[in-house]
C-alpha cells in the first residue's frame, strides 16, 4: 500500500475500481503523505528553534533508526508499540475509545512480574503463567471502564483515562516499598529468574548464535537483529494476524466494525453493543497487559519504577492506531514507522544534541494534520456528502465506505 | 500519626489554590460544551499555557508578560482545534487527544531546546504571580485568608463563575450560544452563524486554558515541570460533565477536586505514602462520576459514548 506512487496526492483514485483498491490508494495518496511531509517540516522548524541543523538531525535520525544496531532497536521497539496500537485499534474500531492503555499495560507488567517472582516451577510454566496474569490484570482493569459505561453511563473515554493514574501510583507504591529490591541501586523489583525471561530470537551465547557471529561477523545486521529482538515479536505478529482474520472473516469482526460505524444501526441489527463494549475493552486491555509483561520479561527483566510509563508507548500506540485507521496490517506498518521515529529520535539526541521528544512532536503533528485532512490544493472529486451541520464527519463517512466495502 | 488539625483554615486556602487552574480550564470546556463542541484538548492547551507562561516570565522578567504569552500560545493551539473541529468537521476527540500529545512533546522538546534542562525548570528569574490581599476583607476571620488572598487570576476565576452564568442564561449572546449547541440548523435559520459561535467558544477556551496554565505554573508553583498539568485538564472535562455544563455546578465539582488534592497533601504530611495520596483526586473524581451517573451534559455524553 505504501509503495503506491504518490502521483495524485489529494485524490481518492479513479472511481469505478474496487472499493478496497480505492481505499488503499486513497490512504496512501490522500492526506497521509502530505501530512507526514508537513509534520516533518514542523519538526524541522522546532529543530531550528533549538539552534540545530535540521538536515543533519534528520540524517542522524534515519541512520540511527535503520542501520546496524539501530535496526534491531527499531524492530524491538516496534513490538510494544504495534501491540498496544493493535489493542487500541480493536477498541476504537468497535467505537470504544480506550484511553487507558497506559494503566492496563502497567498493571499487566505488575501482575506478571509478581507471578514471575513468586511462582515456583519450571521456567516456561512460570513465563506462561506470568503472561496470563498480565492479560487478566489488563483485561479486568479495562473491563471496569466498560462496565461503568454500560451499567452507569459514564463514558469509557473518561474513566479509562482517569484509571491510568491509580494504576500508575499503585504500581509505583508497590515497586518502591513492598516489592523493592534493596540490594539494587535502582528503584526496582528483584530480577525475574533467568529461565522465566523471554529469550532473544538467537541468543549470542547459544551455539547457533556463536557460529552465526563467526561466519557473518559480529556487526552483521542479521546477527544484531536476531540477538536484539526477542520472541515477543511472534506474539505481536500473531495478534495482528488474528485481528486481521477476525475483522474480515468472522461475525464478531463484522459486528464490532458495525458498532464502531453506527452503534444505533448495529443495535437495530441485533448486536448487543453493551456486551460488545465489555468484551472489546477486555481484549484491548488484555493485549495492553500482555505488552506490559513482555516488556518486563523480555527487555528490562525487572519492574523498574516509572519505566513502563516513561516510555510513552501507550500514547505512541494510540497515535499509531489513529493513523492506521484501526486496520491491522496498517497498524503493523505505521507502528514500525513510529518505532523508527522514536529510535531515530534517540540517535539524534545522542549525536546532534537535539531532544528526542521531537519524534513525539512529529507523530502527534501527523495525526493532527490528518484529522483536519490537510491536502494539496488539487481539484476535488465531485462526490460530495451532504450532512447535517455539526454531526457527521466526512472522514468517518469515507472511512465507512472503505470499511463497508471490505465487510 | 497526628490526625488533629487535619482540617483547618490553611486546608481551605490550599483547596482554593488547587481548584483555580481546574476551574479556569473547566469554564473554557463549559463554553465549548454549550456551543456543541466536545473539547478534550483542555489538558494540552493548559500545558502549553504553563510552558509559555514560564518562558514569557523568564525572558521578560514580568509575570504579566508571562500570562499574555500563555494566553496567546494556548489560543493559537485552540485555533487549530477550532479550524479542525468546526471548519473541517474533524472528530473532536481524535483531534483533541492528538493535540494533547503534541503539547506534551513540544513543551518537553522546548524545555531542552530553550533552557537546556530535563524534567523541571526552576530559576529565580521566573517571576511568579503576586498574591493580592484585599485590605479589610482578607482579615475577616475564617473566609478572609481563604478567599481574599489570591492572585489576580484567582479572583478572575471565581468572578467568572457568576459572569458566565449570567451571560449564558440572561443575555442574548448566551442564548444564541446555547442555541448553536443544541440545534445548529435552527440557530442558523434565525440568522445566528453557528460557525462563528463555535469558533468563539473554542478560542475562548484557549484563552481560559492559557490563564489556567499561567496560574498553575506561575501561581501555584513557580516552575515548569514536564507534563505538569497531570490530568487536570481531564478533570476539568469531568467537572463540566458532572455539572451538565452548569457554571455553578462546575464550580462545585472543582471544589470537590480541589478538596481531594489538598486533603491528599495533608495526609501525605501525616505519613501516608505520596503514591497513595497522589491518586486521591482521580479516585474522588471517578467516584463523583459514579454517583452523578447519567446526569451528564448532552454533548459530552453523545460525543464520548458514541
Amino acid at each position: 500500500m505504501a509503495a503506491e506512487p504518490p502521483a495524485a496526492p489529494g485524490r481518492g483514485g479513479a472511481p469505478g475500481r474496487g472499493a478496497r483498491w480505492r481505499g488503499a490508494v486513497g490512504w496512501a495518496t490522500g492526506s497521509v503523505p502530505v501530512s507526514i511531509v508537513l509534520a516533518l517540516l514542523i519538526g524541522a522548524v522546532a529543530i531550528v528553534i533549538a539552534g540545530k541543523d535540521p538536515l543533519a538531525a534528520y540524517r542522524a535520525m534515519v541512520e540511527g533508526a535503520l542501520t546496524g544496531p539501530g535496526l534491531a532497536n527499531t524492530i524491538q521497539r516496534a513490538i510494544p508499540i504495534v501491540g498496544l496500537a493493535m489493542g487500541l485499534a480493536i477498541a476504537i474500531r468497535a467505537g470504544v475509545f480506550n484511553l487507558g492503555a497506559e494503566g492496563q499495560m502497567v498493571l499487566g507488567g505488575l501482575a506478571g512480574t509478581v507471578v514471575a517472582l513468586e511462582m515456583p516451577g519450571p521456567g516456561l510454566v512460570v513465563l506462561v503463567a506470568a503472561c496470563l496474569a498480565a492479560v487478566l490484570a489488563g483485561a479486568l482493569w479495562a473491563a471496569l471502564s466498560a462496565v461503568l459505561q454500560t451499567g452507569l453511563g459514564v463514558p469509557i473515554l473518561i474513566t479509562s483515562l482517569l484509571l491510568n493514574y491509580p494504576a500508575r501510583y499503585l504500581s509505583s507504591y508497590l515497586v518502591r516499598f513492598p516489592l523493592r529490591d534493596e540490594s539494587s541501586s535502582m528503584v526496582a523489583t528483584a530480577p525475574v529468574p533467568e529461565d522465566a525471561r523471554i529469550a532473544p530470537l538467537i541468543p549470542g551465547t547459544s551455539g547457533l548464535g556463536r557460529s552465526l557471529a563467526e561466519s557473518l561477523g559480529r556487526d552483521d545486521v542479521l546477527v544484531l537483529v536476531t540477538r536484539g529482538v526477542n520472541w515477543s515479536i511472534l506474539v505481536v505478529l500473531a495478534i495482528v494476524g488474528l485481528a486481521a482474520f477476525v475483522n474480515r472473516r468472522t461475525p464478531g469482526g463484522l459486528e464490532s466494525g458495525l458498532a464502531g460505524l453506527n452503534p444505533r444501526f448495529a443495535r437495530y441489527g441485533g448486536v448487543d453493543t453493551s456486551r460488545l463494549a465489555v468484551s472489546t475493552m477486555m481484549i484491548s486491555g488484555g493485549i495492553s497487559g500482555l505488552v506490559g509483561v513482555m516488556l518486563v520479561l523480555g527487555s528490562q527483566y525487572r519492574l523498574i519504577e516509572g519505566a513502563l510509563v516513561g516510555t510513552n508507548y501507550a500514547w505512541t500506540g494510540l497515535l499509531v492506531a489513529l493513523l492506521a485507521a484501526n486496520r491491522p496490517l496498517r497498524v503493523l506498518v505505521v507502528g514500525t514507522f513510529f518505532a523508527a521515529l522514536v529510535v531515530g529520535g534517540e540517535a539524534m539526541q545522542r549525536s546532534q544534541d537535539v531532544s528526542a521528544q521531537i519524534s513525539q512532536v512529529i507523530q502527534a503533528a501527523v495525526i493532527v494534520l490528518i484529522a483536519i485532512r490537510v491536502r494539496l490544493p488539487l481539484p476535488k472529486r465531485s462526490r460530495q456528502v451532504r450532512e447535517p451541520a455539526g454531526t457527521a464527519d466526512p472522514a468517518a463517512v469515507s472511512e465507512a465506505e472503505t470499511q463497508v466495502g471490505r465487510v | 500519626m497526628d490526625w488533629s488539625g487535619l482540617v483547618d483554615g490553611a486546608l481551605f486556602a490550599s483547596v482554593v489554590r488547587a481548584l483555580i487552574p481546574v476551574l479556569l480550564a473547566a469554564m473554557g470546556g463549559l463554553v465549548c460544551d454549550r456551543a456543541g463542541v466536545f473539547n478534550v484538548a483542555l489538558e494540552g492547551l493548559m500545558l502549553i499555557g504553563c510552558f509559555a507562561a514560564v518562558a514569557g516570565s523568564y525572558y521578560s522578567g514580568s509575570a504579566l508578560v508571562g500570562v499574555l504569552v500563555a494566553v496567546v500560545c494556548a489560543t493559537l493551539l485552540a485555533a487549530v482545534l477550532a479550524y479542525g473541529s468546526v471548519s473541517r468537521k474533524a472528530d473532536p476527540i481524535v483531534l483533541g487527544v492528538a493535540l494533547n500529545i503534541f503539547a506534551v512533546g513540544v513543551t518537553g522538546f522546548l524545555l531542552v531546546a530553550l533552557f537546556d534542562v530535563r524534567g523541571v525548570f526552576q530559576s529565580p528569574e521566573i517571576v511568579g504571580l503576586p498574591r493580592v490581599r484585599i485590605p479589610g476583607l482578607a482579615d475577616l476571620p475564617g473566609i478572609g485568608p481563604v478567599l481574599f488572598d489570591l492572585s489576580l487570576l484567582g479572583y478572575l476565576a471565581l468572578v467568572l463563575v457568576p459572569v458566565v452564568h449570567v451571560l449564558l442564561f440572561r443575555f442574548p449572546l448566551g442564548l444564541r450560544l446555547r442555541g448553536v449547541g443544541e440545534r445548529p440548523q435552527a440557530a442558523s435559520t434565525l440568522g445566528v452563524n453557528p460557525t462563528a459561535y463555535q469558533y468563539g467558544a473554542v478560542l475562548a477556551s484557549g484563552v481560559l486554558c492559557g490563564l489556567a496554565g499561567a496560574q498553575l505554573a506561575l501561581g501555584n508553583v513557580v516552575q515548569f515541570a514536564e507534563n505538569m498539568t497531570a490530568g487536570r485538564g481531564w478533570i476539568a472535562v469531568v467537572a463540566v460533565m458532572l455539572a451538565r455544563a452548569n457554571p455553578l455546578g462546575t464550580l462545585a465539582a472543582c471544589v470537590l477536586f480541589g478538596f481531594a488534592e489538598a486533603f491528599g497533601f495533608r495526609l501525605q504530611g501525616n505519613g501516608l505514602p505520596a503514591q497513595i495520596t497522589d491518586a486521591a483526586p482521580y479516585v474522588v473524581t471517578l467516584i463523583a462520576l459514579l454517583i452523578a451517573r447519567r446526569h451528564f451534559s448532552r454533548t459530552v455524553a453523545t460525543a464520548a459514548t458514541g
